[in-house]
């Protein structure tokens, strides 16, 4: 019985093997796309990001559910791949005034791959936006980047000697 | 609600067992009877709900029919008493430690069941299909979900539960199915007339941290434990019997272990091989195959019918089908065999002791494994072990830890009954694995992240903690769910690049690795921003001008493993001025047929893929209808392969073959069109699919965030670490 129900069994499972189309005509062919803005490449890294913990390089806390963190002395991020033409530097950023209380004016220094870009001081707290050209050869197309700042004097707590740079919020590359 | 749900459906399995062992005059012990009952009227009711499903008449009131029909039935014919023989007293020390251990291992579990569900796989695909099913009134067409394609018996039995009471009603149902398993293990060795035995084996399977969150989540392992289990727990009835109406209970639950779970089919050839050893003769065989037939055809035929590929989503070599792409099932297997373990020699650790990356473990006492090889002395030693060592097989197949369920009763009692008479022993064995299965015990030795039970959820079962809330806190995939929900059309489809949980959803969400047209999507939407995904290579075949009507370009060599031929488009030429396509072509390839359109469509966002290994042999062809003056070939293509042999040939049809006519290609680089973002989601939109969930851990999701303006997409949502876009009309 078994036997002779098992040329019929394996028809069954033949047959499945046979439901491979016929041919296809041409589809419809798709025309150019016209008047569309060109999509301008950015690398920001927003701190609200959910994969920022994962673009730090050095000094900016991890696990952050706000849009800012604090940074360190030399707070650094590492950028996605992208072109090294029309790169613009942007932070924005906040000398908060708990800590310019005890600092005083402070200088920011702006690297892009150890590269420094500008050196600004800041002689009062407040929230800060900073963005510059960046020149083609200090980048490599289709690499990654560093990009980071350096504030010269940190605030050191009374309590327990936490040290604390700036309130970082965004920091990264615009390219149009 | 969800304990009703529940409670009705258990007791409507439990007298649909009831009534089939008493009409097939079958004699069991009064331990045994609750046990088997239940797990024989699952398979039976199991059946009857798939029969409802495919009728499309799944309203609530005609499943809670069933229930009550069923559990009326019984209580008329008097099935429903827990007659029986009765077993021998147990000993004290026994029952007061049973009451103790399987009491605060039965509390932890059942407010974790009825706790708002959220188990990855539970409220990602197995309750999310019952939802489905009840919103559709019966079984849909879901071509876009590996997950749907698996056979679902247990999941049958959620449904009528869901119906009453929801998604914890489904985890309550399941974990029915652990306490059944427990229960028929002890009462497996009673019968043995090894009480201590049957208690502790229970009990090692019972704590086991692996089996504990499973059993009382949506899922369905604990539930085929139970089942082949059950299995064995029959044969040896019918071997002490020898009645052939016990074929029938046994054909039935190896049919349904099939339906519970494809892997766990192979108990077949235990029950096979003991029955034909034991009878020696080869007539049971037909009658248990026509049992299984019964409960395992239906899940081959629907798939067969959907699919048709009726062992979907696994052998697509064999029933070729456009809805699964081999590299894509063969990469998610090639990961479960070895769930990126740097070595083998760490899985008996990572399964008992860590669990991370094997999401789970069964505890440290199953260490001691290698001991219950002396239990070989006694028969029914014997018998558990070699019936495991067959339920173990599937397992290099997924070596996550969950995947030992199966096999983890028969040597969780060849451990047992190692020591032979020895209480002493036995429950010090029993209180190790209290201890060390215990929340707080794990704590000290499991790996951070390890699946288990971290507590007791009382606030959360009885609601005084908002089940929305506590969702919402416990996973992201929870509150994907509700966003898009909240934020997406009914009827939209959403392709997601993450896990979401959409038993709690209503929208259609394609996961980007679930199915074949969901990887297209996926791969559609990479060209827009991995460079090796576009066309930046072009290939131009040139040769003398030939008047051609069936032309083909052919791969000669075999790829590295991974590695597939693609071709974004193909273009024929005729002094330097390209060929029109004109409707009369007829275009054919081989492998993936499908899809052959993407290679003539002039779209530098879509690409014809072998979604396989390249082989010699892979083609694509073109037959223009009637002979046409061309000279070049030119091929679009990515860099995400290199070195693959092509050839152009026709077909001479005077010697009804095909003739190479090229085979060096000058090779240029090409910049991809700048617009080939929003190529991209114009494909998506083409196909119907409006709404793109991305998470921020994806690689991608950087290039989307930075200027979704230049995808084409409009930000809709952010929240849970994902973005959810809207294509732009």
């Amino acid at each position: 019985m078994i036997l002779r129900s098992l040329p019929l069994i394996g028809a069954m499972f033949l047959c499945a093997c046979q439901n491979m189309p016929e041919t296809y005509a041409p589809p419809v062919q798709r025309k150019p796309l016209e008047n569309f803005r060109p999509y301008r490449a950015s690398r920001l890294i927003n701190m609200a990001d959910g994969d920022t913990d994962s673009r730090i390089v050095r000094d900016i806390s991890h696990h952050a559910d706000g849009t800012w963190r604090w940074t360190g002395q030399r707070p650094a991020v590492r950028l996605p791949e992208g072109s090294n033409k029309d790169a613009r530097y942007v932070i924005d950023f906040t000398v908060p005034g708990a800590t310019f209380s005890q600092t005083g004016p402070v200088t920011l220094s702006f690297y892009v791959n150890d590269h420094l870009l500008d050196r600004i001081q800041y002689t009062s707290p407040g929230p800060r936006h900073f963005e510059k050209a960046v020149p083609a050869e200090w980048l490599q197309d289709g690499k990654e980047a560093i990009v980071g700042a350096e504030i010269d004097k940190m605030y050191v707590a009374k309590d327990d000697d936490v040290r604390l740079g700036f309130i970082l919020s965004a920091i990264g590359f615009k390219q149009e | 609600m969800a304990l009703l749900g529940a409670a009705l459906t258990s007791a409507a399995c439990y007298a649909c067992g009831a009534l089939l062992i008493d009409r097939l005059k079958v004699k069991l012990r009064r331990p045994e009877r609750w046990p088997l009952a239940f797990v024989l009227g699952a398979a039976c009711l199991h059946l009857a709900v798939f029969a409802i499903l495919t009728l499309h008449i799944a309203y609530w009131p005609v499943l809670v029919a069933l229930l009550l029909g069923v559990i009326g039935a019984a209580v008329k014919t008097g099935s429903w008493r827990l007659s029986g023989e009765p077993s021998e007293p147990l000993p004290g020390t026994l029952q007061l430690l049973c009451v103790v251990a399987f009491g605060l291992f039965t509390i932890l579990y059942f407010f974790h069941a009825l706790a708002p569900e959220n188990s990855p796989d539970g409220s990602s695909y197995h309750l999310a299909f019952v939802a489905q099913a009840l919103r559709a009134r019966g079984f849909e067409r879901i071509t876009t979900n590996m997950y749907a394609a698996l056979s679902a018996g247990i999941e049958m039995l959620f449904v009528p539960a869901f119906a009453i009471g929801k998604h914890s009603a489904g985890a309550l149902v399941h974990f029915a199915f652990l306490v059944a398993l427990a229960l028929a293990m002890f009462a497996y060795g009673r019968r043995l007339g090894k009480p201590w035995t049957g208690a502790v084996a229970a009990f090692l399977v019972y704590a086991s941290p692996v089996v504990g969150v499973a059993g009382s989540s949506a899922y369905v392992d604990a539930g085929t434990a139970a089942v082949v289990f059950c299995v064995l727990f029959w044969l040896e009835i019918w071997d002490e019997h020898r009645n052939d109406k016990m074929l029938i209970p046994i054909g039935l639950l190896i049919g349904f272990s099939f339906a519970a779970k494809y892997t766990a089919v192979v108990i077949a050839l235990y029950a096979v091989g003991f029955v034909v050893w034991r009878a020696r003769s080869l007539r049971p065989i037909i009658a248990l195959s026509a049992w299984a037939s019964l409960m395992a055809l239906p899940w081959l035929l629907k798939n067969w019918i959907i699919f048709q590929n009726p062992v979907a989503p696994f052998a697509n070599q064999i029933f070729r089908n456009p809805y699964f792409h081999i590299s894509e099932i063969d990469g998610w297997a090639a990961y479960l065999r070895t769930y990126d373990l740097p070595t083998f020699s760490t899985l008996p650790l990572e399964v008992t002791v860590r669990g991370a990356r094997t999401q789970g473990l069964i505890g440290p006492v199953f260490l001691a494994l290698p001991i219950a090889l002396l239990s070989l002395r006694f028969r029914a030693g014997r018998r558990v072990l070699v019936a495991g060592l067959i339920m173990l097989a599937p397992y290099i197949a997924n070596i996550g830890t969950r995947f030992l369920i199966p096999a983890l009763p028969f040597f969780g009692f060849a451990l047992a009954l190692a020591p032979g008479d020895a209480p002493g022993l036995l429950m010090t064995l029993m209180l190790f694995h209290a201890a060390t299965s215990w929340p707080s015990g794990m704590q000290h030795y499991a790996a951070p992240g390890a699946w288990r039970l971290d507590r007791v959820l009382f606030k959360e079962a009885l609601r005084i903690v908002p089940e929305d809330r506590y969702l919402r806190e416990a996973t992201p995939a929870y509150g994907l769910a509700k966003m898009i929900d909240q934020y997406v059309p009914k009827g939209e489809r959403v392709l997601s690049l993450t896990d979401v949980f959409q038993a709690y959803e209503t929208r259609p969400v394609l996961v980007d690795y679930e199915a074949a047209f969901n990887n297209l999507l996926a791969d559609i939407l990479n060209t827009g921003w991995v460079a090796s995904y576009q066309p930046r290579v072009l290939e131009q075949y040139r040769f003398a001008e030939r008047g051609v009507r069936r032309l083909r370009l052919e791969q000669r060599s075999l790829a590295r493993p991974q590695e597939q031929w693609s071709v974004h488009e193909l273009r024929l030429f005729h002094q330097d001025t390209e060929v029109p396509r004109l409707p009369e072509w007829r275009l054919a390839a081989s492998p993936n047929p499908w899809d052959v359109q993407l290679a003539f469509d002039n779209s530098p966002a879509t690409r014809w893929r072998t979604w396989d290994r390249a082989t010699p042999g892979d083609y694509l062809q073109l037959d223009l209808g009637h002979e046409q003056p061309v000279d070049e070939i030119r091929v679009e293509r990515s860099y995400d392969y290199i070195g693959l042999q092509i050839e152009v040939k026709t077909f001479d049809e005077a010697s009804g073959r095909w003739v190479k006519i090229a085979d060096q290609a000058k090779v240029s680089e090409v910049r991809p069109d700048p617009n080939i973002r929003r190529y991209a989601t114009r494909e998506l939109e083409a196909r119907g699919v409006r709404y793109v969930l991305v998470p921020d851990s994806f690689p991608g999701a950087f290039d989307f965030r930075a200027d979704p303006e230049g995808w084409g997409l409009a930000l809709v949502a952010v929240d849970f670490g994902a973005r959810l876009y809207r294509v732009v009309d």
